[in-house]
């Protein structure tokens, strides 16, 4: 009887110490944080570093902004707009709108923007008392202090180069598509031209309408110039311009 | 009429030596009480010179300076100098948890004024700014009746506990018999308590409780004989000038000090043995039901408990208030503290390191292993007794 009663002790009373060894564990990082400090931040007095390409609210240089509305039709929770503003010369130009309350922090408006006006930046503090204030304009969306880190540069690696053996080289994307003219289809209407966000596209006169007189206009496109916004095949009322790719 | 106009000095008369007085109520000298005496000398007199100024040579005035309304008066200010001196000693056992317990899980703790102590007055007054709720079908007499006597049972034995010889409130041969007897009232306040909230995790609770206590209670028992033993008295003066005369009680009784710390963790319910009121599994366990300033005081009553736990373990074996080769030194009070809060600190590291044990689990510890431990205790002590060591 007592010898069934004692088989229900450990064989080896020493295992039974393993009690001590979280309580060693604890007061080493106790004695630790004593001399050190604890590794929790109290965040509205002191705030953890963030890094250069953090992506925070997005951010816009207004002045090197050229209103293409790549941003707003990139924008996967359609938070961007294009509005009217008045830049510095009193000039009435297309700049976008955020609404913080839809973004999603996700950079892809700076990603996709062809002359890297918009940006990310390291700011997170953007609550708002109202859902009007999330609304950020234009100016207010402007960010002093951009850096070069802040740009996000879309840019690939073409297939051709890898085959060739030189993966290392790479290609912006938007030097990848120009639009292309259909002869057949044009009614040389010069729309393409107004809505060209940085004036790549000249209107040629190319011969003379034998019944009416006037001349033919066809719009040649300077590849140099274009950023492949493709506002000018959206706005095509013949769908005579389409996207190719070029390299 | 004749207009006579006393000085204020006639009615403070401070140069009276606190023993002197007829009614004196304790055989030594006793430090808060010669406090209190000495501030009752002061606003008392200065409440008769008062009322003499108004009606002159009238007899309330001489009775309030009299030895016996001196010696009433005097009392209750005692009474709150001790529980006063207690509740602060218990904040600051709240603080160094919460404070201890945030370093030893990589955090900050409290940070509210002072290094964080204002906390615990933050949160003692929002309990009291919260209502007062009671469920409406809960027994009510019982249900307010075990509270209070829960919570009150936990203030008396905290100011029944000597912080030095000068610092006592009750001075009985049988002072360690005491306050573990009203220690041990707890329990069963709780198993009705919860059986009373007509809340099935309050009755968990409170039968855990009655579980917990018949697994730790005995092996403390017999610990407490064995200390009682070793010094041959009940008297805690007694047991810690004969630890002063010797050695620590640490010494002979290493197996009978560690066993007494669980148990003491066990008897204060506190983590791993807080099975009555496990958050994870019971709600609040035996606490559920009681609202607002209730569970202020439940709370704070475990943390004088707490505070009892770990000076029932500094007197019987970290020698109370004397050190080594100085004996009583020039503030014993302070000393005790100290170590008081010391044993508190190993009961956070056990508390931070250990889980929750399961129920059954205690009733093992408590019976297969607390128990012969005890005993080995004992039996060493007798040896050591029988062999004239001590």
């Amino acid at each position: 009887m007592t010898m069934k009663y004692l088989d229900k002790y450990p064989k080896n009373l020493a295992k039974s110490l393993w009690v001590l060894k979280p309580q060693w564990a604890v007061f080493k990082l106790f004695c630790k944080n004593i001399i050190h400090r604890p590794v929790t931040v109290l965040y509205p007095y002191e705030k953890e570093w963030v890094p250069e390409n953090y992506r925070g609210r997005p951010g816009l240089r207004y002045d090197k902004c050229v209103g293409c509305g790549m941003c707003a039709r990139m924008c996967p929770t359609a938070c961007i707009k294009i509005v009217d503003s008045v830049d510095d010369e009193g000039k009435t130009v297309k700049r976008p709108q955020v609404n913080m309350g839809r973004c999603a922090m996700c950079g892809y408006c700076a990603e996709y923007c062809p002359v890297d006006a918009m940006t990310v930046t390291p700011e997170y503090e953007i609550a708002e008392y109202t859902r009007f204030d999330l609304l950020y304009g234009p100016r207010r969306l402007n960010y002093e202090g951009t850096t070069e880190g802040m740009e996000v540069k879309l840019e690939v690696t073409l297939p051709s180069d890898i085959a060739n053996g030189n993966p290392e080289r790479r290609v912006s994307l938007f030097d990848l598509d120009r639009p292309e003219l259909i002869d057949s289809k044009c009614i040389g209407c010069k729309k393409c031209a107004k809505v060209c966000p940085v004036n790549a596209i000249e209107m040629v006169e190319k011969g003379t309408n034998e019944k009416t007189g006037k001349p033919i206009l066809r719009p040649v496109i300077d590849n140099s110039k274009c950023i492949c916004c493709s506002n000018c095949v959206d706005d095509c009322p013949k769908d005579a311009l389409e996207i190719k790719e070029v390299l | 009429m004749v207009y006579t106009y006393d000085s204020i000095l006639n009615f403070i008369n401070f140069h009276t030596d606190v023993m002197s007085n007829a009614y004196y109520p304790f055989e030594n000298f006793n430090l808060p009480y010669a406090v209190s005496y000495g501030l009752w000398e002061i606003i008392g007199g200065a409440i008769a010179w008062l009322i003499n100024l108004i009606f002159p040579g009238n007899c309330v005035s001489e009775w309030l300076v009299s030895d016996g309304a001196s010696t009433l008066f005097a009392l209750i200010i005692f009474m709150l100098i001790v529980f006063i001196v207690v509740f602060v000693v218990t904040l600051i056992s709240l603080w160094m948890e919460r404070k201890f317990l945030g370093r030893m899980m990589d955090r900050r703790g409290t940070m509210v004024g002072m290094k964080g102590f204002l906390q615990c007055v933050a949160d003692g007054l929002k309990t009291f700014m919260k209502e007062n709720t009671i469920p409406g079908k809960v027994d009510r007499m019982t249900y307010m009746w075990t509270v209070s006597l829960v919570i009150g049972v936990s203030v008396l034995v905290c100011c029944m506990v000597p912080l030095s010889g000068r610092w006592y409130v009750v001075d009985y041969d049988t002072g360690l018999l005491i306050i573990m007897a009203f220690f041990a009232l707890a329990p069963f306040f709780i198993l009705v308590s919860g059986w009373a909230q007509n809340n099935k995790y309050s009755l968990i609770g409170g039968m855990r409780a009655a579980e917990l206590m018949i697994s730790y209670e005995v092996p403390m028992l017999i610990m407490i004989a064995t200390t009682a033993l070793l010094a041959g008295s009940f008297n805690i003066g007694d047991i810690v000038y004969a630890q002063n005369d010797t050695v620590w009680y640490l010494i002979p009784q290493i197996i009978g000090f560690i066993t007494f710390f669980f148990c003491a963790t066990a008897e204060s319910e506190r983590l791993p043995f807080d099975i009555a009121e496990a958050e994870a599994e019971l709600v609040e366990g035996w606490q559920t039901e009681y609202a607002g300033m209730k569970w202020g005081l439940i709370m704070l009553a475990d943390y004088f408990r707490g505070y009892v736990a770990c000076a029932m373990v500094t007197i019987m074996y970290l020698g109370g208030w004397t050190l080594p080769f100085i004996g009583d030194g020039p503030i014993p009070e302070i000393v005790f503290l100290l170590k008081t809060w010391f044993v508190f600190f190993l009961m956070i590291l056990v508390r931070a390191a250990l889980a929750r044990v399961r129920p059954d689990q205690i009733l093992n510890i408590g019976w297969k292993v607390f128990m012969p431990l005890s005993v080995i205790n004992l039996a060493v002590v007798l040896l050591l007794k029988v062999g004239g060591v001590f």
